[in-house]
């Protein structure tokens, strides 16, 4: 059935609804997610997607009520769905009735809520497994998530929703941008806060709705939250953010899919007596949650191994401008023997080497069958840093008034990171002082 | 195995004369049955998992750790997929049947509390991200892998769903020994560290001042709860237990003057209604011939408990002190 080949899961006629709807839901939870993300409302979206789960299996049930055939997939799809956001509607009046009518902590309010809508939604579908039950098994659907059984018809009515999504967001791009970052700003710029929450709640229900059909109720959350934080590791700006979390939740979407159809084809090789579907929700949310660590690990800038790896570039920096400056100290051109270098050091010999090797590889200094010498350009180097050194402790004592003694820890750590034109600006400060406060001279400007 | 349940056919009000006519006659030695009936192992364990929520639910309202609580009750389906893969590596569907290794599953939840905990703290210390997104992060793709585990090792999709909303008509006796082993640990626990545990909620600074670890309480909270969401989640599955976990203590809450009477409110709360769920599912039996969820309907009375307390402390306030609950 599948030959491997991508472009065939948006063109085979029973593998495209699934994709497309995937892709659909998952950039529209995705872009709601920064909303919520920046609102810090992130587990709303958990209590509200729950809360869906007694609006399905009211939808579902109303539909037998008016004995709707179980094919026909356009009727029970749109019960199934207002159901859900009439219930996820009630679900965050009852958070909002707790948490500002009762006093209730906002997170006590979300969890009860959670917890309670699901075991209606529970009893109510012990009920209906008697009363209707293939719709029952319909309904069971949505709480992991089944994009397989989709058929085009679906995909038009999701991407009303979305387009809908995408469009109040931009309308509103303005005054979601000020009240996420400062609600009382946007109030004295007059924007009715209130009403713009009202707008932002409702995206959330639609998005949740869409949603459930593809990841399932009880890990939509998960598509709110992930999207957001990774594209958020990226940028400062909020218009990229919103595009990456909605290129981070198509791109979940579509491989959550295709991995969920491949993986259940595998199985259904290998075990073919057992038949049974992959669940897509899981899939899709395990693939978002690996970009998402890739992200925060890996992000230029604010990526963590990134962020480690710049720190330990400049403790290596410092490591080589303070050996540099130990030899400094030895009378010029003389050959200094390893271990005089190392009897200041507290590294340990192999990595001392190691880290002598690596700078006369790059020329700063001369490696002689005896020992070490400065390079003409590592002594230029050098006799900067002790330069910037003293000047620095000089200032510290003349202008900041520390105590003589006090100033060389400092001065130890600012030597690494004075710019040329922050050493112009000291110089010119300080007149081109001769001595620092030990009375050590201090060296001239190298050219 | 064909016994006859002496609930069979029972309504509300006979399911409770039926309990106490056996309760009278177990205490008074005049016959003494044989074996529990169904309905009185799913009394007995849901009341269990009443009453550790309780302890526990009352000092997690208190801290504001719901939704870390939320967070354990759905990672523990990972570390009951690792408990029976360490056990009998063959056999993942008996612990969905029944077949319950208590050390296994205790590890397990240890384990998984310390694992959800710690790694909820990286992401929003270690990686700066704000607490929220952070414990949405971690529990949703940790609950996946789960979910995931669970559809391959046994190659059933619907144990999966079962995990998910427990299934209390399938209780058996030996399920109870978990339920009290929890039981008794949380209330030994309870009784050893009653201060500790309520100084370092109600005022940390305080706590810290008088050098009483505060994480280390944190931390141990997390694990007693991991312990009970995997003790429940046969009977309940690992979503309804929050229920558990919140809606007695909230419903304490609005009575209670201190703590220790939260905490023995919640559990009158707690086995009210467990008491109520299973008698209205009986009664929904009889009467109509529908076999309701009796886990859904324990969490409905849980609702209904709070709503009248809410409702009857509202009237009172308003007729008795002239003033409003609040604005």
């Amino acid at each position: 059935m599948i030959d491997g080949s991508l472009l065939q899961f948006f063109t085979d006629p029973i593998l495209r609804a699934p994709t497309i709807g995937c892709i659909l839901m998952c950039i529209s939870s995705g872009l709601v997610g920064v909303v919520v993300f920046l609102k810090k409302q992130s587990l709303i979206g958990e209590a509200l997607s729950h809360a869906t789960y007694p609006g399905v299996i009211l939808g579902a049930m109303i539909a037998g009520v008016f004995e709707i055939d179980s094919s026909n997939d356009v009727l029970i799809t749109i019960f199934v769905m207002l159901g859900a956001s009439f219930t996820a509607l009630i679900g965050l009046w009852c958070i909002h009735f707790l948490q500002h009518k009762v006093k209730v902590p906002s997170d006590s309010a979300l969890c009860f809520v959670l917890a309670a809508f699901f075991g209606i939604g529970l009893t109510l579908a012990s009920q209906m497994q008697f009363a209707f039950s293939s719709l029952y098994r319909q309904a069971q659907i949505y709480l992991y998530g089944q994009a397989a059984t989709m058929i085009d018809i679906h995909i038009w009515v999701y991407s009303i929703l979305f387009v809908c999504v995408t469009i109040v967001i931009s309308l509103f791009y303005k005054e979601i941008r000020t009240i996420a970052f400062d609600r009382e700003y946007a109030r004295s710029l007059g924007i009715n806060t209130r009403t713009v929450d009202h707008i932002i709640y409702l995206l959330i229900v639609i998005a949740l709705v869409i949603g459930i059909r593809s990841v399932g109720v009880v890990l939509m959350s998960a598509m709110l939250i992930a999207p957001a934080v990774a594209a958020r590791q990226y940028t400062h700006k909020l218009y990229i953010t919103f595009i990456l979390a909605a290129l981070f939740g198509g791109v979940s979407g579509f491989l959550g899919n295709y991995f969920s159809i491949s993986i259940g084809n595998a199985l259904a090789i290998h075990f073919p007596t057992h038949h049974f579907a992959l669940a897509t929700g899981p899939m899709i949310v395990i693939v978002a949650s690996i970009l998402c660590l890739l992200s925060l690990l890996f992000a230029p800038e604010r990526g963590l191994v990134i962020r480690y790896l710049r720190i330990a570039h400049f403790r290596y920096h410092c490591l080589q401008e303070n050996l540099l400056k130990a030899c400094w100290r030895f009378p010029e051109g003389k050959t200094i023997p390893f271990d005089e270098i190392s009897k200041y050091q507290s590294l340990s010999p192999t990595y001392l080497r190691f880290v002598l090797a690596s700078l006369a590889w790059q020329g700063w200094l001369l490696k002689e069958p005896a020992g070490y010498r400065l390079s003409p350009e590592g002594r230029a180097w050098s006799t900067r840093i002790v330069r910037l050194h003293r000047l620095w402790e000089v200032y510290l004592v003349d202008y900041l008034g520390m105590g003589v003694e006090r100033v060389h820890r400092s001065a130890e750590e600012m030597e690494h990171i004075i710019t040329p034109e922050l050493e112009r600006e000291l110089t010119l400060l300080l007149n081109d002082p001769k001595r620092d406060p030990h009375s050590q001279p201090i060296p001239k400007e190298f050219e | 195995m064909t016994y006859s349940n002496p609930y069979t056919d029972q309504s509300f009000i006979g399911f409770f004369y039926t309990l106490l006519t056996r309760l009278w006659s177990l205490l008074t030695g005049n016959a003494v049955p044989d074996t529990l009936a169904t309905d009185e192992i799913q009394l007995l364990v849901l009341a269990g998992v009443a009453i550790s929520c309780a302890i526990l639910g009352v000092f997690l309202v208190f801290r504001k750790m719901t939704m870390l609580a939320n967070a354990l009750s759905h990672t523990i389906l990972l570390g009951i997929v690792a408990a029976f893969l360490w056990t009998q590596s063959h056999h993942l569907a008996n612990a969905f049947e029944g077949v319950v290794n208590e050390t296994a599953l205790l590890v397990a939840a240890l384990a998984m509390g310390l694992l959800t905990t710690f790694l909820t703290e990286l992401l929003s210390k270690g990686f700066g991200l704000q607490e929220d997104a952070s414990t949405g992060v971690v529990f949703t793709s940790l609950f996946a892998l789960g979910v995931i585990a669970v559809t391959l090792l046994t190659r059933d999709a619907h144990i999966g769903l079962e995990a998910v909303m427990g299934n209390v008509d399938a209780l058996q006796a030996h399920d109870m020994r978990l339920v009290y082993i929890t039981v008794v640990i949380n209330s030994i626990s309870l009784i050893l560290f009653y201060k500790e545990f309520a100084i370092t909620t109600f005022d940390p600074a305080l706590s810290r001042s008088f050098g009483i670890p505060n994480g280390f309480y944190n931390y141990l909270l997390m694990v007693l709860v991991s312990i009970t969401a995997i003790a429940a989640f046969r009977a309940v599955g690992v979503l309804m237990v929050l229920a558990f976990f919140t809606g007695p203590p909230l419903t304490a809450k609005l009575l209670a003057k201190n703590l220790s009477q939260a905490i023995c409110l919640a559990a009158l709360f707690g086995i009210g209604s467990a008491l109520l769920g299973v008698a209205l599912a009986r009664h929904v039996l009889t009467a109509y011939g529908v076999s309701l969820s009796t886990g859904g309907v324990c969490v409905c009375a849980i609702v209904l408990l709070y709503l009248g307390t809410l409702i009857c402390t509202k009237w009172t306030m308003k007729t008795f002190m002239k003033s409003p609950l609040s604005s």
